[in-house]
């Protein structure tokens, strides 16, 4: 399926403008579905060559895990695992996106915030959120808010950042026509400001979720509560090495679902942005 | 010919030695001009005289340096709401629909839902969008935006309609369409139109009178009765008075635009 041009000059030919552009996925063709398969097919064989001539017998390989691959995730060890992941990623991104929002907000439109913060909102981005990790267990314990902490750490700086950009990035003349029609300052701020802000802040949380499990699973790591990570270190130290790697693949799985979801949501709320490049 | 007052009725607007002052840039000096309430007045001039300046402080949108706008014995210092301006760059939110953007002056003005589902179908027909509703602007062509633009300002019925190059940046054979298309929407509701623009012949088609503004600080150096009858359509731009207007206008400007072309832009 082409897209189609849809740009339409003459005034009321034809009956409803066509619908916006088709969402990547489904306008990839059947070769690029066959590419990415033997890709996959080319990177699972490698890899089972590569260990079975070169690493010692327990490390994984594909012929090992693929077996107990659908066993392991849907067992019930597994499932409880990664909804714990999952719950303390979804709680932390809700809180991030809304303070992240409002911090760039006011990051972004009121200077006397921008001089306040940005220095402090870059240099926290930047800083490695395993640094953060030990203080935050005194601070909070070996305890699920901890774990909620470091997700809302990792995921509020790119939300922020992002809304930021967008916020200052508010092309004047959309003001102009504002203040021209006498809108409110709540028109101007939500209807305005936040709206042409919406693309930077997607963009900003496809960063922010990908950060925010990992800092989901760091926190894991090191405060082994429960969740995906501990499910991991568990599985490794015991020499359960399929299992743990079967998790590993589940996080990269979610990872890639949910860039696909981002760019859905791009294109089914905001068929508007960038619609000029989609445009091929 | 210098009439300060217009001889359309009253005058809607009253400007009287209004300046405006950037810092140490002057832009404008000891403007006296009034707008009466069914005229349209071309305003002309070289780039940066500060024309489009003016007309954003006939809106509010700019306080002046020196001297006053009235409109009805009142002094305009902020956007009003019997002004609806028309800008270059159509100004459409690219998150609206052409519906929701025609809507939009009302739903600040606080109109309700049904009132607004009733009215704007109006004047999305008034303007010739039809059938895109529901598009988004940047689905429609330069043309069809400003359509909308225009729609939007008609909706909330104002007094005045505030031009800012509203062809200047569409292509000239639509432009020359949309000149005509606005002179009959216009005509059907006659209302106060200033209309600034670049193009001579533009002024002098659209408008009853021509103000001319020259000179660094620039100030009004002539006003032009234009006297071409109404309606305007095709077989005026063949008359000969026509031709007579847009030299007069042209000599007038000259020195300036050819000044003008060889400044360099901050």
């Amino acid at each position: 399926m082409s897209t189609q041009d849809i740009r339409v000059t003459a005034p009321a030919r034809s009956g409803a403008p066509a619908p916006p552009a088709v969402p990547h996925w489904r306008r990839m063709t059947r070769s690029a579905w066959f590419a990415k398969a033997v890709g996959g097919i080319a990177i699972l064989l490698a890899w089972e060559l590569l260990v079975r001539w070169l690493a010692p017998n327990y490390v994984a390989k594909p012929s090992n895990i693929l077996p107990v691959f659908i066993p392991t995730l849907t067992s019930e060890a597994m499932l409880e695992q990664a909804w714990a992941t999952l719950w303390a990623v979804i709680q932390g991104l809700a809180i991030s996106i809304v303070a992240g929002v409002v911090l760039g907000l006011a990051m972004g439109r009121v200077k006397f915030f921008d001089r306040l913060l940005r220095i402090y909102v870059t240099g926290l981005y930047a800083m490695p959120m395993t640094a953060i990790l030990p203080l935050l267990t005194i601070w909070l314990g070996y305890s699920s808010g901890a774990r909620l902490a470091t997700v809302i750490f990792a995921s509020i700086f790119p939300i922020a950042m992002s809304v930021c950009d967008g916020a200052r990035s508010v092309p004047h003349e959309y003001l102009e026509v504002a203040r021209s029609y006498r809108a409110r300052w709540h028109h101007i701020w939500l209807g305005i400001t936040l709206a042409s802000s919406l693309p930077y802040l997607f963009a900003g949380m496809k960063l922010a979720v990908g950060r925010a499990l990992i800092g989901a699973v760091v926190a894991e790591f090191f405060i082994s509560i429960d969740g995906l990570g501990f499910y991991i270190l568990f599985n490794t130290r015991t020499f359960h090495h399929n299992a743990a790697f079967v998790a590993v693949i589940l996080l990269a799985g979610f990872a890639v679902a949910v860039d696909w979801v981002m760019d859905w949501g791009t294109l089914k709320f905001l068929p508007w942005y960038r619609a000029a490049e989609r445009r091929q | 010919m210098d009439s300060p007052v217009s001889p359309v009725e009253a005058p809607r607007i009253t400007v009287s030695g209004v300046g405006k002052t950037y810092g140490t840039l002057e832009v404008f000096r000891d403007i006296d001009l009034t707008f009466g309430e069914r005229e349209c007045v071309a305003v002309v001039g070289p780039s940066g005289c500060g024309k489009t300046t003016f007309l954003r402080c006939l809106d509010g949108l700019i306080p002046v340096t020196t001297g006053s706008i009235s409109v009805a014995g009142k002094e305009i210092t902020e956007p009003w709401p019997g002004a609806a301006m028309v800008f270059q760059h159509f100004g459409l939110f690219p998150w609206k629909t052409v519906f929701s953007n025609v809507a939009y002056g009302l739903k600040l003005a606080g109109v309700s839902k049904a009132e607004i589902r009733q009215k704007v179908p109006h004047f999305i027909n008034l303007v010739g969008l039809t059938g895109f509703e529901n598009a988004y602007p940047y689905q429609l062509s330069g043309g069809m935006q400003q359509r909308c633009g225009l729609a939007r300002a008609l909706a909330i019925e104002p007094d005045v309609l505030l031009m800012d190059e509203p062809f200047g940046a569409i292509d000239a054979q639509t432009r020359e369409i949309l000149q005509f298309e606005l002179l009959r929407i216009w005509s059907l509701r006659p209302t106060t139109m200033v209309f600034v623009t670049h193009s001579i012949d533009e002024a002098v088609l659209m408008g009853d009178r021509v103000v001319v503004m020259k000179g660094r600080p620039s100030t009004v150096t002539e006003i032009i009765d234009v006297g071409l009858p109404r309606p305007r359509t095709r077989e005026t731009l063949a008359l000969p008075r026509f031709a007579e207007m847009r030299e007069h206008v042209w000599s007038t400007l000259m020195d300036e635009a050819k000044k003008a072309e060889f400044v360099l832009e901050k």
